[in-house]
């Protein structure tokens, strides 16, 4: 099964707060970003990918269209889901994330299965190990990439610094 | 699939992709084709018999400290859409003020390089490479001309510029309150504090045997030594990274230790490392950088100086210059904030076939940088296997000291960690260096960015250096900072000045690293009140805390 991007438009963030927006003394906490979709073709969403920007909690709902006659739903997915374990220092701050649909069977509450934290160690060697053919075919694709990269980089020339014997140089560049 | 299981395989496919461009893996195909003589190979079973014999050669062994290696140096796989700057520091901030840094240090050696009108780097004339070849063993006899030369940057410097660190996010208000930083580091980096610190460092819990306090002469041997030993001489035995790595924690008896440190650093000795740095050594013949007059002028200054170093002085040309011109340094920098500077072949200013890095290995040492090298000079006299070991020990642990990066080892981290330490348990001592303008970090700054070397005698050194390696981490550094400080608070409560507090913190020699590990543990212990009790005693009655630790 393939997967392609899906066009979305994510709207400027709002912040939620109570009273007068334009004091300052009152920090909201609390902002929501709209995401829509304009192509009108129902999809199953697989995967949500981000840069975080200092969000501690993050939670997702979605408005679910299940019939033409029943109006649509607005469905809670993801409940203040940690991306930061400890608002007030840096970790997890400017992290990338990936949040995952899990396969169930359930269609109207689908179940988020979410990408542990990159900062974390992932738990090694849980029961037995990874299949062997698949590990082989990513190293393949990884061979693959390798090669590419090989091939286009200009600079990758192992153990000799110099250029055809010359290391004559001026100055240090800045760029 | 679930993500757990993809990013395992994704792990496993890194590291043979990496190995794969090793030495082991040639080996290991030769071995394995060599084995196909053996009659216990057979052809139905061939694959089960061939993991069998590497098994019982020892040829597993060797793989798995390989892997083991990749694991401890290598960061974790990120994620797909993060890219190459990401790995390399994933805050923004940290990055830029990196940057920035950088510049100026480039500006500096270009403005040193058109005031003295000496090339960066420049071939050396067929006579004057003969000469230097001859001179190879004693080039610490030359006494060029080194005055007009300066250290690119001290220290002091950079603590200048971490200091000024500020997250563009952080809002901490104008005014003081209970909020802001009474250190002088300014950014929210995670630390972990005492509780956290014990867990990580179990091993050198006040009810585990160490050496540096349990081999002393008081001691009988029965107890903890002779045993420690004999568990040492079998983890070299068996040739196992991973255990050595443990076993480490305690501290290596002396006579074990080169061989730890390089079972640990996954380094045999192969002819091919030998010829790697001929290579590198005619390297250094053929081309002058001015690289070298800095390194010249930082061995001078610093480890000549020494009473316990000057004379490997040889040695350190030896180690530097050929680390100089080492591109394969220039991998580390995946992982590294900082980055290696450019040049162009003269002529061919913005042609990127005629760009290079210089010098070769990226690396531009600062003032001390010489330190890294010389304790390493004790363990180890052939000079292809201390390059190699020194190397090793820069491109996992050193280069974290003197670039800016969130890394929990970087020297930031390790600042933050070291004056958070010292405001929760001695908040009087802190606020009364503060009071008389002696900023802690001040006085600690220099030690931790040197890893102690010069400001430790070698064998506690040593000893310390063997706890980075058994951990993995720096972290190290900035908690035997913070104890030199609460074993001398006391004599610290008095002082009135930033240079007296210097001198008295500055006689660091006099005590062994080891004790001073549970010294600070002793501050904070999670128990029954009537401990707690007893905590608090020591805590305000220093004086009689600390006779108890001088008998």
């Amino acid at each position: 099964m393939s997967r392609v991007l899906v066009p979305c438009h994510v709207k400027g963030s709002v912040a939620l707060q109570v009273g007068d927006v334009r004091t300052s003394q009152g920090r909201p906490g609390v902002l929501v970003i709209d995401v829509t979709f304009p192509s009108v073709a129902p999809f199953e969403l697989q995967e949500i990918t981000f840069k975080n920007y200092y969000t501690a909690f993050l939670s997702i709902r979605v408005r679910q269209y299940t019939s033409a006659h029943t109006p649509a739903k607005w469905v809670t997915c993801l409940r203040d889901y940690c991306l930061m374990p400890d608002p007030h220092s840096e970790e997890g701050a400017q992290e990338y994330v990936s949040l995952f649909k899990h396969q169930s069977p359930s269609v109207t509450f689908p179940k988020w299965l979410s990408h542990p934290v990159p900062c974390e160690q992932p738990a090694l060697l849980r029961e037995g190990l990874p299949d062997p053919s698949r590990v082989s075919s990513e190293v393949q694709q990884m061979w693959a990439l390798t090669e590419m990269i090989r091939a286009s980089h200009t600079s990758a020339r192992i153990g000799r610094f110099d250029v055809d014997g010359c290391y004559d140089l001026n100055l240090l560049s800045y760029t | 699939m679930l993500q757990e299981e993809s990013d395992l395989s994704l792990i496993i496919a890194q590291i043979v992709q990496k190995l794969k461009g090793s030495n082991l893996y040639s080996q290991l195909e030769r071995q394995a084709w060599a084995s196909l003589q053996r009659p216990e190979i057979k052809l139905e079973s061939l694959k089960e018999d061939i993991k069998e014999f590497f098994k019982i050669s020892g040829w597993e062994k060797k793989l798995q400290n390989a892997v083991y290696s990749e694991l401890s140096v290598f960061p974790l796989p990120s994620h797909p859409a993060a890219p190459p700057e990401h790995l390399k520091e994933p805050l923004v901030y940290m990055r830029k003020a990196q940057g920035s840094w950088e510049k100026r240090i480039l500006k500096s050696l270009n403005s040193m390089c058109t005031e003295l009108s000496i090339p960066l780097a420049r071939k050396r004339p067929v006579g004057e490479q003969k000469e230097l070849l001859n001179k190879w063993n004693e080039m610490g006899t030359d006494e060029p001309d080194l005055s007009l030369f300066r250290p690119v940057y001290a220290p002091k410097d950079f603590l200048e510029v971490l200091i000024n660190l500020r997250n563009p996010n952080y809002e901490n208000g104008d005014s003081l309150s209970f909020r802001t930083h009474l250190g002088l580091i300014q950014v929210p980096l995670k630390v972990k504090d005492i509780p956290e610190l014990k867990e990580c460092f179990v091993e050198l819990g006040l009810n585990i045997g160490q050496l540096g306090i349990d081999d002393s002469t008081q001691v009988p041997p029965e107890l903890f030594e002779n045993e420690h030993v004999r568990i040492g001489q079998k983890v070299l035995a068996e040739q196992d990274s991973a255990a050595a790595q443990q076993y480490i924690r305690q501290g290596s008896p002396t006579a074990l230790r080169a061989e730890l440190w390089a079972l640990i650093l996954n380094i045999s000795s192969q002819p091919e490392d030998v010829l790697y740095y001929e290579q590198l050594k005619t390297n250094v013949i053929q081309h002058d950088l001015l690289v070298d007059s800095l390194i010249y002028k930082d061995v001078k200054l610093t480890a000549s100086n020494d009473d316990y170093y000057f004379v490997f002085e040889d040695y350190l040309y030896q180690v530097l210059l050929c680390f100089s011109r080492d591109t394969s340094v220039l991998s580390h920098f995946a992982f590294n904030s900082a980055s290696p500077p450019k040049s162009y072949i003269r002529g061919k200013l913005g042609l990127e076939e005629y760009a290079v890095f210089y010098p070769p290995n990226g690396v531009i040492p600062f003032h001390g940088f010489s330190m890294y090298v010389a304790p390493l000079c004790f363990l180890y006299h052939e000079p292809s296997k201390l390059y190699q070991i020194f190397r090793e020990m820069y491109v996992r642990f050193f280069f974290r000291l003197h670039s800016i990066s969130s890394h929990p080892s970087g020297i930031v981290s390790l600042c933050l960690l070291f004056e958070t330490l010292l405001q929760t348990y001695l908040p009087q001592l802190f606020y009364h260096l503060r009071e008389i303008g002696a900023q802690p970090l001040r006085i600690s700054f220099k030690w931790m960015v040197r890893a102690f070397s010069g400001y430790l005698a070698t064998d506690q050194l040593l000893l310390l250096w063997d706890r980075i390696l058994g951990y993995n981490s720096l972290e190290i550094l900035a908690v035997l900072a913070a104890a030199v400080f609460a074993f001398r608070a006391v004599n610290l409560m008095e002082v009135t000045s930033l240079a007296a507090a210097e001198n008295l913190a500055a006689h660091s020699e006099q005590f062994c690293t080891a004790p001073l590990f549970p010294e600070l543990y002793r501050v904070q212990i999670p128990c029954t009140a009537e401990l707690r009790q007893k905590e608090e005693c020591s805590l305000l009655d220093s004086k009689s805390h600390s006779t108890e630790q001088r008998s």
